[in-house]
This record gives structure tokens, sequence and C-alpha cells, in this order.
């Protein structure tokens, strides 16, 4: 986990933030209480798609304690429409339905009243007129021009097809022995916090602010909120204090917070919206990725996979959103961690009458890497070739390091082959496999999953300009600030809100580690947004690079100016002078401590260097490293460093009941410099879970009606701690070269693999009957039924 | 996810919950509110009158009567989990309750309110159905009593009368002989509503001779149902003979579909368990079942 002599980096320390949660004191929305709150619920659209005809609230106003009620065409009228991330102008789309709804359940009136139970009542008195319009929900549907488009302005549902050709595909595949395709398709899941989204927004008309509390995980938030506002960005004042209970991708907030600023300014009164779990469900930014991927594959009977053709069809839902960039980031770890030559990849994003996707852990790699990982089982069985062997045989070598992929990607470090075999060693693999064969005799289904695919961290936005020329991002920072008080005290900024990454433990633990001083005495704080340095928020699994750089540098900005300030004093050229542990120390022996620096640079002018500013503060702007270029001919730098991480899993079910039993679970993990391993297990932990989660259990299914069956957690099914099993972590550090200490991401570990692994293992275990279930989840009756198809078509088990 | 407005009383007489009850076409009654209070929170239930039968005495506590084992309605499942009464007389029952959700829920949930919801995975009322319990209802100044093939007629639909009280459920005591019991179920997390459940009791005598054997298959159709395996009298309950009795009676057996588990899954996981519940009972019993 560390392989520098750092001093609290990668120490077992406790988690700061930790305390708080576990005493139940943190500040979540719903913990602020603001004088004088209105609140506001939400009239949910009936069919999947209808022409708004008339919305009639007289009802509802007349009820005691109601305010207000505003609609969609109000609304739009005053405020601009969402940003909207590809150049599909369009694709319009406001925080309530205007004109018409695209989907069941989507907002299509707010009430606002003086308590939401009051405003519950009265949504249920606005009266809509709707003329049912034709809808749509599956994608390979949508893509048939003749299909009901969601936005008949767009002319059609295709809202992204574009296609790369990274390399010498056709010749590659003209070239190899083998061939082979495979469909496999990504269920509509997401990651489900336990705290739904939550925003204030108080408008004070005499300094002219727009204040916001909000469960925000979200970059560029307060801008977007300004530009649909139309207000100037000075004027909206994000309070990043505030602790967010849970997203992974999905605390996006922009529809809920532009509502709810436009009726603050609208009644000069905070208004609170907290989403039920209905709303968050159907109409929040619930739903992550679902998608179709269709592969052919080249390789060779040595096991040498040469090429790979890959069409990504994804169902973005009713609006475009940033759903689409998530077949985008994927591009930068295209060939997981194979030495793929040449590849060939079709991303297509269709509308279609389902709930909006948002962004979702990983940000489209997990569905990308269960599929890359899936064709990796189907070759190595196609070639009666063992699943470990062949990926070991493809692995980019450690000695190939940095790695540049056809996509223009260039891979920083790894050493994947050393992770497999540290797993397979810690693990007894023999012993594993034995146990499968043990299950077997027994009677039961017993199967053995394999996974190996690549984490990219350090979060840059290099898919927005690829995927849309318009856009020409290629900043994506992160700032932080450190001061030292006149007491000598260390304080650091950091300016986003956390939703459990443990952000302030980073920030103390860098910047203890830079200045030598125990991180435990040093304070973290969140300035408001008005406040705050440039960032983009924890994306990308990028904050352990990115503020963990930021407050890095920082620090090392304020260690020089201790380090001029204590040398003017003993009269040395800085250039000789050493510091170490807060003090600094002449050549000659002499040393100006700590709180002599603080005095000097406090309350003596006179003795500070010329042309010094008193006092001792720092910030820094660290800029995603690697991140120099615009895409150029469809290739790019995506984000730049990568996690590495490989699973084991052994699973047995009985195969008429086919609930699959997970009995071992073994990931190797090689996130580079670990900054606090506690946070880092708890990441890859959770993230093994929500992948049980994906493969097994969690989807947001529409019925032949368009209406969301899943709503709830009666139907929406999470793995509970009966189901997640213990979990064995092997940890290997390869350091990254491109980060301050080594590290690289870790935010989506686990996650990344844990689908691909088990889906493995299912089909580990069905191999006796040729079954094959191409779709997560992957649900027990899916498993025993097909078991039962294949017994009756006389396939029986034939190595039992 | 708020309620829509409702009156609440909570007597502490069962005269005074009728009276409420017969006061209002739209009153319910609430005792441990696990599937009621969620219906309420998202509109899918919305009493006018919500009738609290927690406190009232006499519909709390498990006692031995000449009738047989009898749960008040009010009666926590929590409290029946660990009732020797019914470990040592329904073992049927005490097999069951451990399914029946989870610790926080069983500490609310109420033995009546499980068979009043009338939801057809509900594990105590498949325990009534095997064992042919009696329901007991009050209706004004009424008493009603039901058999759980009458009183379960849908899902969640009851024969109960609209302005009816749940008073008590009453087990037959246990058998003479030496009695096993067996409980299965299947759900895709442990005690989730279950895709199938299966319900088994059978007695042995001195030889080792099935004398009795009682089936039940719940969750898979509207209802839980009792399953005929009369046939098993008589035989020694070999493995063999077991699947075969239970590959007869399930023949006919009606089966629902949804999304998280389809009807033929449904239909081989009930055999699958019917059977393991009776070899389980009949272990239960060779090794001396549940002796009080």
């Amino acid at each position: 986990m560390n392989q520098q002599n750092n001093r609290f980096i990668s120490g077992n320390r406790r988690v700061r933030e930790d305390r708080r949660f576990v005493v139940g004191k943190g500040k979540f929305v719903a913990d602020i209480d603001i004088p004088d709150m209105a609140h506001v619920a939400l009239v949910a659209a009936q069919y999947p798609a209808a022409k708004i005809l008339n919305i009639d609230p007289t009802a509802a106003l007349a009820m005691e304690g109601v305010v207000a009620v505003l609609t969609g065409d109000e609304l739009a009228a005053a405020v601009n429409p969402l940003m909207n991330g590809l150049d599909t102008p369009n694709v319009k789309r406001f925080p309530l339905a205007v004109g018409q709804n695209r989907y069941a359940g989507e907002w299509v009136a707010a009430v606002v009243a003086e308590t939401r139970a009051l405003a519950e009542d009265a949504a249920e008195k606005v009266v809509v007129d709707v003329e049912r319009l034709a809808f749509i929900t599956d994608a390979e549907a949508a893509l048939e021009p003749s299909s009901p488009p969601c936005h008949p302005e767009h002319g059609s549902n295709l809202l992204l097809d574009r296609t790369f050709d990274w390399g010498p595909v056709e010749e590659d595949f003209a070239r190899s022995e083998e061939k082979l395709s495979l469909r496999v398709t990504w269920g509509r899941n997401s990651t489900v916090p336990i705290e739904t989204f939550g925003v204030i927004c108080k408008w004070d008309p005499w300094s002219e602010i727009l204040d916001v509390w909000a469960s925000i995980q979200m970059p560029k938030y307060a801008d977007q909120i300004a530009r649909s506002l139309k207000i100037p960005g000075n004027a909206v004042r994000v309070h990043y204090d505030v602790d967010v209970g849970g997203s992974y991708g999905v605390k996006r907030g922009i529809k809920h917070t532009v509502l709810c600023g436009y009726l603050a300014r609208k009644l000069g009164r905070p208004i609170r919206l907290i989403e039920d779990r209905l709303e968050n469900m159907r109409a929040g930014d619930a739903h992550g990725p679902e998608r179709i991927f269709d592969i052919d594959v080249a390789f060779d009977r040595d096991g040498t996979v040469r090429s790979m053709k890959i069409r990504a069809l994804d169902n973005a839902g009713a609006y475009a959103g940033r759903a689409p960039f998530q077949l985008g980031k994927p591009i930068g770890a295209i060939v997981g961690p194979y030495q793929i030559a040449s590849v060939q990849y079709r991303a297509m994003s269709v509308t279609t009458n389902k709930t909006v996707q948002e962004a979702v852990r990983g940000f489209g790699q997990s569905p990308t890497n269960y599929a890359i990982e899936t064709m990796m089982d189907r070759v190595a069985d196609h070639l009666g070739m063992d699943r470990i062997e062949l990926r070991r045989r493809n692995f980019i070598r450690y000695d190939q390091f940095p790695y540049e992929i056809p996509s223009g990607s260039s891979y920083d470090s790894g050493d994947y082959h050393t992770v497999v075999d540290k797993v397979l060693a810690q693990a007894n693999y023999e012993d594993i496999v034995a146990e499968r064969d043990r299950l077997r005799a027994e009677g039961l289904c017993a199967g053995i999953g394999i996974a190996a695919c690549l984490e990219p961290s350090g979060g840059n936005s290099s898919f927005e300009p690829l995927l849309n020329e318009n856009n020409r991002t290629s900043t994506w920072m992160e700032g932080s600030r450190v001061n030292i008080d006149a007491l000598g005290e260390v304080t650091v900024a950091i300016h986003t809100t956390s939703s459990g990454q443990g952000h302030e433990t980073l920030a103390a633990t860098v910047v203890g580690e830079v200045l030598g001083i125990d991180p435990d005495r040093i304070r973290v704080i969140r300035p408001d947004s008005l406040g705050s340095l440039p960032g983009n928020s924890p994306v990308g699994s990028r904050m352990a690079i990115m503020l963990g750089g930021a407050a890095a540098g920082a620090a090392r900005n304020l260690r020089k100016q201790i380090v001029a300030i204590a040398s003017h004093a003993m009269g040395i050229d800085p250039s000789v002078a050493r510091y170490e542990d807060g003090a600094v120390l002449a050549p000659d022996g002499r040393s100006v401590g700590w709180d002599e620096v603080v005095d000097i640079a406090h309350r003596r002018f006179h003795d500070l260097p010329p042309d010094t500013n008193p006092g001792l503060t720092a910030s820094f702007i660290q800029q995603v490293p690697t991140g120099v270029a615009l895409p150029k001919d469809g290739r790019v730098q995506m984000y730049p460093c990568y996690s590495f991480e490989f699973h084991v899993v052994l699973l047995s079910f009985d195969p008429v009941l086919a609930r699959p039993e997970i009995r071992r679970y073994v990931i190797g993990h090689d996130c580079g410099t670990v900054i606090n391993p506690h946070i880092v297990k708890g990441m890859t932990l959770g993230g093994i879970a929500h992948g049980i989660g994906a493969a097994l259990l969690e989807e947001f299914v529409y019925d032949g009606e368009g209406q969301l069956m899943t709503q709830s957690f009666l139907d929406y099914l999470m793995p509970s701690s009966h189901e997640v099993p213990e979990v064995e972590i092997v940890h290997h550090c390869t350091p990254s070269p491109l980060t301050e200490f080594g590290q690289k991401g870790s935010g989506e570990s686990g996650y990344l693999g844990a689908p691909a692994a088990i889906s493995g293992a299912i089909h580990d275990a069905v191999r006796p009957w040729g079954v094959q279930l191409d779709k997560l989840p992957i649900r027990m009756s899916a498993v025993s039924d097909a078991i039962a198809a294949a017994q009756e078509k006389g396939n029986l088990p034939n190595d039992h | 996810m708020k309620p829509a407005p409702f009156s609440y009383v909570r007597p502490s007489s069962l005269a005074e919950a009728c009276d409420a009850l017969a006061s209002d076409p739209d009153a319910r009654v609430i005792a441990g509110g696990q599937t009621l209070v969620p219906m309420l929170a998202m509109r899918l239930a919305r009493p006018t009158l919500l009738v609290d039968v927690t406190a009232i005495a006499d519909l709390v506590g498990i006692q031995e009567t000449e009738a047989g084992i009898e749960i008040g309605a009010a009666t926590r499942q929590a409290h029946a989990l660990v009732s020797d009464l019914i470990r040592t007389q329904v073992p049927l029952l005490s097999k069951a309750l451990p399914n029946v959700g989870h610790p926080p829920t069983r500490a609310r949930g109420t033995v009546g309110g499980s068979i009043a919801h009338g939801d057809p995975s509900a594990e105590i009322a498949l325990a009534a159905t095997v064992l042919n319990a009696t329901i007991h209802y009050r209706d004004g100044d009424e008493d009603l009593e039901f058999q759980p093939d009458e009183y379960f007629i849908g899902p969640t639909l009851t024969a109960a009368p609209p302005s009816g009280c749940l008073t008590k459920v009453v087990f037959p005591k246990r058998p003479e002989g030496r009695v096993g019991a067996g409980f299965q179920e299947i759900a895709s997390r442990r005690s989730d509503y279950a895709f199938a459940s299966a319900g088994g009791q059978v007695v042995l005598d001195q030889a080792g001779t099935c004398v009795a054997a009682l089936l039940g298959i719940g969750s898979v159709g509207d209802v839980p149902v009792a399953i005929d395996v009369g046939g098993l009298v008589g035989t020694r309950l070999d493995d063999g003979q077991i699947a075969e009795a239970v590959a007869a009676a399930l023949e006919g057996l009606e089966v629902v579909d949804d999304l998280h588990a389809t009807a033929s899954y449904r239909k081989r996981a009930a055999a699958r368990l019917a059977f393991l519940a009776l070899v389980e009972a009949r272990d239960d019993a060779r090794a001396g079942g549940a002796a009080a």
C-alpha cells in the first residue's frame, strides 16, 4: 500500500469523519432548519407520454396552507433550459414537463405548502388534463426511424451515433485465426443512496444572493443553477458544509435546485424539496446506464486477442443530460488491462420514455468491463483454455508502462501479472477449485468467476470534447487552500461537498505529510462556493489524485514560505535549508522553529524577507495530470491513472431453487499508494456489495404500459448484509508516476469488476448444461428456468 | 410519502374497538403496522380511521386451552418466536416464525396482523393453513370463526367481516406420537417475500411408520393452500416416497408469474421445497421431534 517512507500516508489512522456519523451528528440537508420555510411536493405524470392540455390548480390552491402551484409553462418562460452536454439543441429539458411529459412519473407541476404533508395532499388535487401519445421504452425499437420520438422537434430518438476506428481493425480481423460474437445487456440499475436528494433555496433580495444547501455531488453545480435562473454566477452561494448521505453519481440535483431557486425568488420564502423515495426512484436522478453490447472479437488459437468491434447502445431515457457521456468515459480503458491492438467502437444513445439516465459510479465503466470480461470468458471457452491463463497471456506487462492503448489514452503504471499471482497464492486457488468440485459432487451447481479490470481515475472530462466538437473543455481542476493562523494552527479548505469519501481525512493526511505535523491537529473546513477556489467535485474517482494533489501542492507552497522566512532569519540561502517537522534547519546546526516562523509571518513584518506577503497562506489549483490536449482524430488521453483489480469468486446454488450463495470472494487491488487504508477498504467492500446488486438483484424495470414496476425497495432489490459475503482483499502497490505520492483512485473499486466476476461464476456453474444468461441482473428464476429448459432438451450435465 | 389524513383511536377494550370499527365504513385495524404503514405512506391504503388494537390486553398473549393453543391477535411475532408453548405444541409455526420478516419487523409485527393482511407469502398464514387453525373474529356483539381454506380468498383478500376485529388464532395442539415439522422457503434475499414456501408436518408411530402427513404451499398462488399428501400414511417416508407423493399432489398447483420469479420457476421451486420440508419433518420426527 505504501512504497515510500511516508509518515502518515497509508497509516492505520482513524477516518476523522466517522465520529460524527457514528454518533448521528452529521449535518444533512434535512437537519437544516430555516425560519419560514415552505415545502414542495410534485405532481407526477401518469402516462409515459402525454400532451398536457390543461393544469387546473384551483382545488389545490383552495386548501388551507397551500402557498402556490407552479406549472412547467410558467417555469420555462422564466428560466433557461437545463444544460445539455451533447449538441442536440432541440432536446430541451426543464425541471417540470413543458407541453408534454416524456416518462411516467415526470414532474408536471410543483405544489408549495406550509408542510410537506399538506403539499402532498394538495398535489393530489391538481387536475391535469392530458392526451396520451405513443411511447417507446425499448432502445432497439427507438433506433427505428418510425419510432415515436420523445422529442418531436429533434426528429428522431437518436442522440448520439459515433463510430471510432482505432488501429487496423479490419486487417487484424482478417489476420486472426478465430472470431466469435456475443451480445450482453447491462440492466438499468443504479446507486441508491439511503438519503434521497434534498435542497433548500433561500433568496435574499437585499443582498441579491441565492443561498443553497443541497445534497449534491455535481460538477459546476453553482454555474448551472445561475445560468438556468439567469442570475449572475456570484449570486449563487452553495454551502458545502452539508453532509451528503451517499451518492456515487446520482446526487445531481440541478432540476430540483432550479425549481426551488425559482420558487424562492418568486415567493420570497425559503423553499425546501426533499424527495421521498417514490419521487427519487421514478423521477429523481436515480437511474444509471442501461446498455446493450454487441461484440465481435478476433483472436488466435494461442489465446492472443487481436481486435474487437463493440457496438454499445445506451438507453438514455427521456432527456439527454450527461448520460451519453457515460459511453465516452470507457473509451479511456476500452481494451481493459489487455494488449488488444485495434478496436472499433460504435457508441449509440437513444431517447426513450423512461426516467432520465444519470451518472453512476464508474460512469459507464462497469458495464463496459462486464462486456469485455464476458468476452474474455467466451474466448477462453471457445479455445478450451483456462480463463486465468487467457487473461495472463493478454495482460499488458509491467515493463510496457506507460502503455498507450489504441484509443489514445496512456496507462500510467501497473503490474497485473503480479497481482494475479498474489491473489492465487494468498487465496489458495487450488483449494477454491477443489471446493467447487466438491460442491458439484454434492449435486449443487458451483462455479468460479474471474474478472480483471481497470479503474480509470483522476477524472477529467475529455469525453465531452470527444463526443461533442463544440465542447472545448480540457480544464478539470481542483483547488485547495492551507492557512497557518497567528497561533500556529493549520487549517485546510476544501471546496466541495462529500458523500462519504472521507475528503477531510484525505486533505488532513496529505497536508500533515507535507508539513510534517500530526494530521489530527489540522482543521479542515468547507467554505461556501463564493469563497471557494475552482473545482469539479468528487467525480471520476479523482479526489485522492486531485484534492490530494491540490492540498499537497498548497502545503508545499506553504513549506516554501516557511523555509524562506526562516532562512532569512538565519541569514542563509533557502536552497541550503532543510525543513523537518515544522522546523527549518541550517547546515551549521542552527534552526528556526514553527512558533518563530509564525510570529515573524503574522507579527514582525520587519523580519520578513523583502517582497514577502505577511501571514502564512497558500493555494494550489491542480489540473488533471496529462490533461494537456483536446482530442485529435477521435483519440484522446482520458483519465491519467489506472487502478487494477482482480476478482475471484466461488458460488454455488441448488439447480432448482438457484439462489446463489457466495462462498469465497477474493479481490486483488492495486490503487497505487493508499492514503487511508480504511477508506479504500470501505470503498472496495461497498463496491463489491454494489456489484452483487447489479449482477443479481437490482433493476429499474418498466412494464408494457411504460410504467416503472420497481418504484420502492419492495421491488428494487438491493443486497442486504445477508447477501454480502466476507471479502478477502489482497493489496498490491504500483505507484503512479503522475501523482504526488503515487496514489491512484479507488472510489469505484470492487464495483467495476464484481458484476463480471459474479456473472462468470454463474456461467461456470451452469456450463454443464450449456446455458448462457446474457443479461444482468441474472435472476434466480432465469437460472433455474434455463437449466430446466436445457434438461428438457436432454442436455444433461456431463462433467458433474 | 406522507399518508392521506386519517383519524386514530387506541381503545383499551375489544368492545370499544368494535364500536369504532362499526362507526366508519372506511375504518381499519392497525396492530404492528409493518405492512399497513408503508401502504399508508404510499397512499395505497386510505382509511379514514385507524383503530389501534395493541392496547387491548385481551388480544395479547399465548395460552393453552381445551380448544388448542390460542394466540391473541395483537401478540407480537417476536414474542411468539420465543414462546415455549408454541415451540413444544405448534412446532410447525415455531419453524415458520424465524422466516417472518426481520428482527426489527417482528418486534412490532403481530401474529393477527399477518393473518388478517392475507398476503399469500405470509409464513404464519401458511402454518395456519397446514394445521387448519381456527381464526376468531368479533363483529359487534357477534363471535365468528373461520377455517383458513374459507378465510383466505385472494391476495390480501380475506372473508373477514368489514367491521370485524380479529381476536385470536387457535392452533390445534400437538398430536400424539412422534411429531416432526419442516418449513422451507425461497426468496432472492433472506426474509424477503418468498417466491415459494412449504410447510410440512408428519407423525410417526413407534415403528417409524407415518400415521399422519400434512403439507401446505404458500407464496406461489393467490392464497396459501393445504395439499393432500394422505397417501404417505402407512409408508416409511423414504425420500422416493416423499418425492412421488409431492409430485402427484402438486400437479394442479396454481401459480402466478411476476417480475422476480416466473410461474415455471415457482412451480418447480414449490415442489422442491415441499420435498425438502417433508424430509425435514420426517428427520425431525425420527430424531424425536420437538418433544414436549
